[in-house]
């Protein structure tokens, strides 16, 4: 077993990233005893919904005739999204906030360079975003912070009356994304993961065809996030403060699978059909952020101080409750080319990315079209499966957003959807479902591999069929 | 072979409704009472509205035509592969007198329409006890979409047929080999000319080598004109398995299905699946080039039987690839 020593960050003190330890207690509601049989998965708790709480499911966005967005965390993505943000149709950014003051200022000159309205610029602390969020001309908050900041910073915004948008992850305990649910349905208010791979093209079509039964009965999927960050995890300027590099230091943990996860949940129709119901986690020996500090940085680094204790590549088995199988990855310390995996596969074919020859980046297989035991190029059927996003704003998105256009097609979607008062393709639950598994790996590495239970952050209504990412066309309301 | 009843298009929207009973076999020891053979339990399921993406609502109703009251009776419904379907059973309360009706209610999820013709298949199954003996009894609904393909040859899907000269296009087994145009024109196969088997009068693809001239079956829905006997299918398989099933739909809304099977085109005995051997070349053609001499490479016909008195509107060819088909006529 991996050992996962304490540390003395504030934020993970008592939470399962910190101690290793298996959460029986999350939130309000009793713990249920371990079971008998050593095979069962490990309980969580779940808390009750209090009184006076509905769900948040079904729930459409008010019309908003513009939607005001203010910004929290202008580094490296944040800053890079904002502009995105200023380019969808009817969107304004009104206010922008990062500890480092100039930040913000940078942001707002270049956003009055392109003829926007100047955004009310806040920083210099670490609660200026609290000043921003006293605003009321802000209808969506986006934070672009840390990882440590974002269930604070998320659930205090939604607690101001704004819908929230949270890069990866929204939070990284059990009781975090509890505590998030809670709030979102107390404040009536979305917060939802900036999940942008879920509107990536491939992924998109690959939903439209596991729902049109081109896969037969879905009965697996693959997905992940493996990325050679070692050089940026390095650098002493890409990650403000090095803090990406320093959660290896904390924790063995799925930290950041959710790319990969979640197009195969949405697939799945995981929270619209189908749940989690158990994860088990794998991780390999923590070798590659020391060998590359060995072999490419400088001894007086500070670097030199720390120890890597994160699995290089961490696997979780999920369970779900129709049968199903998923295996999510999640490798940044290791060489290799880039992969989100994106594999579904079902009683009639199957669909991988990553892979082949294709133009589209992947490989297809499935019958009665198929034939021959060899893979076949994606290209006609992405064509035929496009989604309607893809087709109205793929050109759009290609002049306006990174990550190849996907940036854009998750900002014009949230605000069009916001304008147009639709509900969300992502919430909450979607959210907190995806992220459980940074809380949920720790806990069963913690237990040498054990299932652990996933928590229905739904309660229970997952049964019901309903709509998400596999939307039917509509427009953007026009701007008057 | 099943029949179903095919509802006309409604409208300028090419849907089409079916539904048919399937009487189970009898789950329960007791067999229905003497005189009631006729008198089967009554499975028929709502339209479905296929306008999706969406989340469309189905009602699955059960007709008591037994004499005895119904009782415990539990209804499940699916739809086509990979559609979810909620619940997937329904535990319908009370009994139903001799002549009543029960309902069930399930939502399914319905993906974008596809493009060109697409027939969805829906099925419901009750159980219970009472009401006719039987213990279960089923019913299938058959929705369609779009126009089917106008004949054969706007269907053809795979280069099967290549010139010695030039076999790189060729692939009809799915390794890149293909028959050799030269060899099957000593056997007596030439573009467009004439072929009899099985009684119909078929016609060899009129088109030049190394162009798709074949369909690789994948439930394609092919129009067809006529009245006959059987439909006769010229062909041969791949791989292992060339199997399937065939449904005709008649101008009349209903339909007939049948399976047949063609052999593997070089290794199976001639009257696999109960085919009928048409003409053997010798040899393929491979990317390298003509090989195989001495070895058949073979084309058969095979039939299912049509209800004689109906005309015959289009054909819904077997949903597996390894079932290649040059042409298929109605025989008298």
């Amino acid at each position: 077993m991996l050992e996962i020593p304490a540390v003395s960050r504030r934020l993970l003190l008592g939470g399962a990233l910190a101690t290793g330890a298996v959460m029986a207690g999350a939130g309000a509601g009793a713990a249920h005893a371990a079971p008998a049989d050593p095979a069962a998965a490990l309980p969580v708790a779940s808390p009750r919904r209090a009184r006076g709480q509905k769900t948040m499911t079904g729930v459409p966005f008010a019309v908003h005739e513009t939607v005001r967005v203010g910004l929290i965390g202008l580094g490296n993505r944040g800053s890079g999204m904002g502009e995105g943000w200023a380019a969808v149709p009817g969107c304004r950014v009104t206010a922008v906030c990062d500890t480092r003051a100039n930040r913000a200022k940078n942001l707002a000159d270049r956003l009055a360079a392109r003829g926007e309205p100047r955004p009310a610029e806040y920083g210099g602390s670490d609660d200026a975003y609290a000043q921003m969020l006293r605003r009321d001309d802000i209808d969506l908050v986006y934070i672009a912070t840390p990882w440590e900041f974002h269930h604070r910073q998320g659930k205090d915004a939604l607690l101001a009356g704004k819908h929230v948008i949270v890069e990866l992850p929204v939070a990284t305990e059990l009781d975090e994304l509890w505590d998030l649910v809670d709030t979102s349905e107390r404040t009536r208010r979305h917060l939802l993961l900036a999940e942008n791979c879920s509107y990536g093209r491939n992924e998109l079509a690959m939903l439209k065809m596991a729902h049109d039964g081109l896969f037969g009965d879905v009965t697996n999927g693959h997905g992940g996030y493996l990325h050679d960050l070692r050089s940026l995890l390095f650098s002493d300027t890409y990650y403000t403060d090095a803090w990406r590099r320093l959660w290896h230091t904390r924790s063995t943990a799925s930290f950041y699978a959710m790319h990969g996860l979640a197009p195969v949940a949405a697939a799945m129709d995981i929270n619209r059909g189908d749940r989690m119901t158990a994860l088990r986690a794998t991780a390999t020996a923590p070798k590659g952020l020391a060998d590359y500090r060995e072999r490419f940085v400088d001894r007086s680094h500070p670097s030199w101080k720390e120890t890597y204790i994160n699995g290089d590549l961490v696997t979780c088995l999920i369970d779900t409750a129709k049968g199903r199988v998923i295996r999510a990855e999640h490798d940044v310390s290791s060489p290799r080319p880039y992969s989100r995996i994106n594999s579904l596969a079902g009683s009639r074919g199957i669909f991988e990315d990553y892979a082949g020859t294709s133009s589209t980046g992947g490989r297809i297989y499935v019958e009665p079209d198929h034939g021959g035991h060899s893979w076949r190029d994606f290209d006609a059927y992405r064509k035929e499966f496009d989604h309607w996003l893809w087709k109205k704003i793929g050109d759009d998105a290609a002049n306006n957003g990174g990550h190849g256009g996907m940036d854009y097609v998750l900002q014009w979607r949230t605000v069009q959807l916001m304008r147009a008062g639709l509900v969300p393709d992502i919430d909450v639950y979607d959210s907190a479902t995806w992220c459980a598994p940074i809380p949920l790996s720790v806990m069963s590495l913690a237990a040498g591999g054990r299932p652990v239970e996933v928590p229905d952050f739904t309660r229970g209504s997952w049964v019901n069929l309903r709509t998400g990412l596999d939307s039917r066309e509509s427009s953007m309301p026009p701007v008057a | 072979m099943g029949t179903a009843r095919w509802i006309r298009p409604l409208g300028a929207v090419a849907v089409a409704a079916a539904m048919t009973l399937v009487p189970a076999p009898a789950a329960t020891a007791a067999g229905p009472p003497p005189g009631s053979a006729a008198a089967r339990t009554e499975v028929s399921i709502s339209s479905v509205d296929l306008d999706g993406p969406a989340v469309s609502t189905v009602e699955v109703t059960v007709k008591n035509t037994g004499p005895q009251r119904m009782r415990s009776l539990k209804v499940a419904f699916s739809g086509p592969a990979g559609w979810a379907v909620q619940p997937a059973l329904v535990d319908v309360p009370g009994t139903f007198a001799a002549g009543a009706a029960a309902t069930a209610e399930f939502r399914i999820q319905v993906p974008e329409k596809r493009r060109g013709f697409t027939l969805r298949t829906f099925t419901a199954t009750a159980t219970y006890a009472g009401g006719d003996g039987g213990g279960s009894a089923s019913g299938t609904r058959t929705q369609a979409s779009g126009t089917p393909l106008a004949n054969l040859a706007a269907a053809y899907n795979n280069v099967g047929i290549t010139d010695e000269s030039d076999t790189g296009p060729g692939d009809y087994d799915g390794e890149g080999n293909s028959f050799s145009a030269q060899r099957l024109a000593a056997a007596g196969l030439t573009p467009g000319g004439r072929v009899r088997a099985l009684g119909a009068e078929l016609t060899w693809p009129d088109v030049a080598p190394g162009t798709k001239d074949n369909v690789s079956g994948a439930g394609q829905a092919i129009a067809l004109s006529g009245k006959g006997g059987a439909l006769v299918l010229l062909g041969s398989g791949v791989t292992g398995g060339a199997t399937g099933t065939v449904t005709v739909y008649y101008t009349d809304g209903t339909s007939t299905s049948g399976s047949f099977g063609f052999p593997n085109w070089s290794f199976d005995p001639a009257d696999a699946h109960g085919a009928t051997l048409v003409a053997s070349s010798d040899g393929r053609n491979r990317q390298d080039g003509y090989g195989n001499q001495g070895i058949a490479y073979r084309v058969f016909a095979h039939s299912v039987a049509l209800d004689a008195a109906k005309q015959v509107e289009f054909v819904v060819l077997p949903a597996n690839g390894n079932v290649h088909v040059f042409d298929m006529a109605i025989a008298p």
